[in-house]
């Protein structure tokens, strides 16, 4: 809202005064999702997003303004199948939202509809950070970004039934203009098809499925454990035999561990985000995150093959 | 301002409730002189809920009594270790107790997926999202807890202000001093999970100093401390509310505020004093 011109609500309020009616107050999790509802909802809808960009999402900090806008939200975007739950049920509770309960339409999430990869067969913290429903991370698979973007129109549809044209409308724009950059994406990133790289954290198999690459070596010994020297070592071995050259680190792991790695193995350290304005240039939106992915995970491999 | 209220009311309940038991230690420990005990018992305690987060503890009982085993334990220690040995002040072992109990929390931790939230979150608790449960109880354990002090109040003051006095009277010290240690474990133990050990430590020391500068009489302590502690927690909550910040931590830190006004005040206050006697003696 603040900044919306001051003359351009005078504007609206002159042209549109009768047939003005009050936003959909959308509350998202994180960016991705909170920058999908933004172009659906378009000027319907005002979106506020709880996770800032360099946060891990499964570890989000609870600030007071995060319970006021719970309270007042029309409908909550979340990702699901366990990715905010270390901190959004205690923040629901608190929030006291009926339109945001499990199973009312404000309740978007955005998992339902999702194939899930890395379901584990038996559930047993002792592997590290599992997820019971899968491996939560699905966003940074385009396809699976349409998918959303139409759980997210649907659902808006539902709960403002007047501007469902509107929403239509936009989700088809967003769509194709997400298809047309997935068949450049594809294009920049096949001449590596197969190609393997390390990751801190498995954050990136929809990516690596979708992209045909390889993302199945990581930093971490177990999903959210800290690296450990005997690991990092066998880590380093494996890199030299079979020549990975691209390490991917998000702003909020321990870039050093990465860069000390990078040094015994001569690869290279890729700032990589999985939310739109985690690294820099990527503020506008989720496309433009998933271009910077792509080239710069491009660029990083033509290097690396030189 | 309703606004406010409405989600900052557990919060500002805890705050006003819990602290007060805490106010009344706070007043022992600065006079023991063992200032940093707190902070090692309730890292002890944080310990035992690391322990049992690696263990998959799922249930609250089974956290809160692994944490209050090891209190215990830790309360064994500074029972034994209160000594006149002046090699060895018992402040040395208080502090050796903190950091190996720090460290022995992050080797453990390390082993699990939810290491370094949880690192945090016995550092500054997590009193925004608190329950009202939790409060409740932790209320009522402090209440019987400030019950007993009220009875043997004679006993745990004698301990605490007049050791000496104590031993010539055949007062068994050790005893006294361990039911002290174990009660305060109590009273840290469940804390800590609201609180955390940096608002505890807070709650504990911040409003005795403050106390101690105004005041002399123990009752007008415990008022002033009391008064402290209220202001700091009304100034962090609303401060927390306003600019939108991490609430225990804002706490402290209008905690830290309100000593700094406390301590000019004071000083103020004895020059002001001092002033007035020379004018008199002049005249």
């Amino acid at each position: 809202m603040n900044n919306v011109p001051p003359y351009l609500i005078v504007c609206a309020l002159i042209f549109l005064g009768p047939a003005a009616q009050a936003k959909l107050e959308i509350v998202a999790t994180t960016p991705d999702f909170g920058s999908i509802a933004a172009e659906i909802g378009g000027s319907r809808a005002s979106v506020t997003t709880l996770a800032k960009p360099t946060e891990d999402p499964h570890f989000v900090d609870a600030k007071p303004s995060f319970i006021v806008k719970l309270n007042r939200a029309d409908a909550l975007v979340e990702g699901g199948s366990e990715l905010e739950i270390g901190w959004l049920p205690a923040l629901l509770d608190q929030s006291r939202n009926s339109r945001l309960a499990l199973g009312a339409a404000g309740r978007i999430s955005c998992s339902q509809g999702i194939s899930l990869v890395e379901i584990p067969a038996t559930l047993d913290r002792s592997r590290g950070d599992i997820h019971a429903a899968g491996n939560p991370h699905y966003m940074t698979d385009p396809l699976n970004a349409k998918i959303v973007a139409e759980h997210i129109a649907n659902a808006l549809c539902q709960l403002d039934p007047k501007s469902c044209d509107v929403y239509r409308a936009d989700l088809k724009k967003f769509t194709l203009g997400l298809e047309s950059k997935t068949k450049e994406w594809e294009k920049l990133l096949a001449p590596f098809k197969g190609q393997r790289l390390v990751a801190y954290h498995n954050t990136w198999p929809y990516f690596a499925r979708q992209f045909g690459l390889n993302i199945d070596l990581f930093l971490e010994p177990k999903p959210g454990i800290p690296p450990t020297p005997v690991h990092l070592a066998e880590v380093v071995s494996r890199m030299k035999a079979e020549h990975v050259r691209v390490i991917l680190v998000e702003p909020y792991q321990n870039r050093r561990t990465a860069e000390a790695v990078a040094a015994d193995t001569g690869a290279m350290v890729v700032d990589v985000a999985q939310f739109p304005g985690g690294v820099k240039g990527t503020d506008k939106g989720y496309i433009e995150l998933m271009d910077y992915l792509v080239n710069s995970i491009a660029k990083a491999l033509s290097e690396g093959r030189k | 301002m309703a606004d406010a209220l409405s989600i900052m009311l557990w919060p500002l309940i805890a705050c006003l409730l819990l602290p007060g038991i805490l106010v009344y230690y706070g007043l022992h420990i600065v006079r023991r002189e063992i200032i940093f005990v707190d902070l090692a018992l309730a890292q002890v305690a944080a310990l035992g809920i690391c322990v049992a987060i690696l263990l998959r503890h799922g249930h609250d009982w089974q956290t809160y009594a692994w944490s209050l085993g090891f209190t215990f334990v830790g309360a064994a220690i500074f029972t034994l270790t209160r000594t006149r040995d002046h090699r060895v002040p018992q402040e040395a072992l208080i502090g050796i107790v903190y950091v190996v109990a720090a460290a022995a929390a992050i080797l453990l931790l390390s082993q699990s997926a939810e290491g370094n939230e949880e690192l945090k979150r016995t550092l500054v608790g997590e009193i925004l999202l608190v329950q009202p449960s939790e409060v409740l109880r932790a209320f009522a354990l402090y209440a019987v807890i400030g019950i007993v002090h009220l009875v043997f109040r004679r006993s745990f003051l004698m301990i605490s202000f007049e050791p000496e006095r104590a031993i010539a009277e055949g007062v068994s010290v050790r005893a006294w001093d361990f039911l002290f240690y174990v009660l305060f474990g109590f009273v840290v133990t469940s804390f800590v999970r609201i609180g955390g050990v940096l608002m505890i430590f807070s709650y504990l020391i911040v409003p005795a100093v403050c106390a101690n500068l105004l005041v002399d009489s123990l009752k007008a302590k415990l008022v002033v401390g009391w008064l402290t502690a209220t202001t700091g927690s009304i100034v962090g909550l609303y401060a927390s509310y306003k600019l939108d910040l991490p609430t225990g931590a804002a706490i402290v830190c209008a905690l830290g505020g309100a000593l700094l006004v406390v301590a000019v005040a004071s000083r103020w206050g004895r020059k002001a004093g001092r002033g007035s006697l020379r004018s008199s003696e002049r005249a």
